[in-house]
């Protein structure tokens, strides 16, 4: 595993697909994600930067949110994935992988460096 | 609620109200910082940046017009302070303005205060949280008094300036 934590550039590509797809497993709220994507080893996801790219998905018509109370203390904003973010998800999917598939074919492998 | 939290609210409400983002959204996305600091345990400024920054990255850019207006509100309060200062001095010396009463001065200016006060009562809808349902932000009339409070206060300091001074 690379040393925390990833270069900028490479978490704003992958977080708003990354993010849809933790909200496409269940129905979940912004700290959970927060901790879904550090568990994943995408590094410790800030709220500055996580709510932004959920605040995009939301105005895109990709997730929806409600607000509920918390069984202690504050409430908290639920995201669900709609039909479109479903749709969405499984497109973008399979053109990542082959972006990411043909973007290592052209890197060295580890410990060869051309 | 920490002061942290606290003092984070106020500038991010006033940055998104600077952005003529409508209450409701602002509520919402000050919900949204104060649920998942108090999850954290994070100071807000720590987790979200500073509130102006992290404001112009969940809101559209200010239009041109909402820039034009602000400053145009700017003059309009400062020459409101300039008549009412010149207006002052003019009562207390005797002396009319320009061909003017001083007291018609003073007039102008506090009429010419009251779109300021106006516009200010606007921007400051109250903002719900939609967490309860209550107010996040003091409602408008607040927003009159202290601005009406502010220019008396104001009037009452020249008052004293030029009775010090004649």
């Amino acid at each position: 595993m690379s040393a925390e934590p990833w270069p900028a550039e490479w978490l704003r590509a992958t977080l708003p697909l990354s993010v849809l797809a933790v909200v496409a497993e269940e129905e979940t709220y912004g700290y959970a994600i927060a901790q879904r994507l550090q568990a994943a080893g995408l590094g410790t996801i800030k709220g500055g930067t996580l709510y932004p790219v959920l605040n995009r998905l939301e105005q895109d018509g990709l997730v929806t949110s409600s607000w509920r109370a918390g069984a202690a203390g504050p409430g908290r904003k639920f995201f669900t994935v709609t039909a479109d973010g479903r749709a969405h998800l499984t497109e973008r999917v399979a053109a990542w992988h082959t972006f990411t598939e043909r973007a290592a074919g052209l890197l060295p492998s580890v410990g060869s460096p051309r | 609620m920490t002061t942290g939290t606290d003092t984070y609210r106020r500038e991010l409400v006033q940055a998104l109200r600077l952005r003529d983002v409508a209450p409701e959204r602002i509520g919402d996305i000050v919900a949204e910082v104060e649920s998942h600091v108090a999850e954290t345990g994070e100071d807000p400024r720590e987790a979200f940046g500073p509130a102006r920054d992290y404001a112009a990255s969940v809101t559209q850019p200010r239009s041109r017009g909402s820039w034009v207006s602000f400053r145009a509100l700017i003059v309009l309060s400062a020459v409101c302070g300039w008549l009412i200062s010149r207006g002052v001095f003019g009562l207390v010396r005797g002396e009319p303005l320009h061909g003017l009463p001083a007291g018609v001065v003073l007039g102008i200016g506090w009429l010419l205060w009251v779109p300021p006060v106006l516009a200010q009562a606007r921007r400051n809808a109250p903002v719900p949280d939609p967490r309860t349902g209550r107010r996040l932000t003091p409602g408008r009339a607040r927003v009159v008094l202290v601005m009406t409070v502010f220019l008396a206060a104001l009037m009452a300091l020249t008052w004293l300036l030029a009775l010090l001074t004649v």
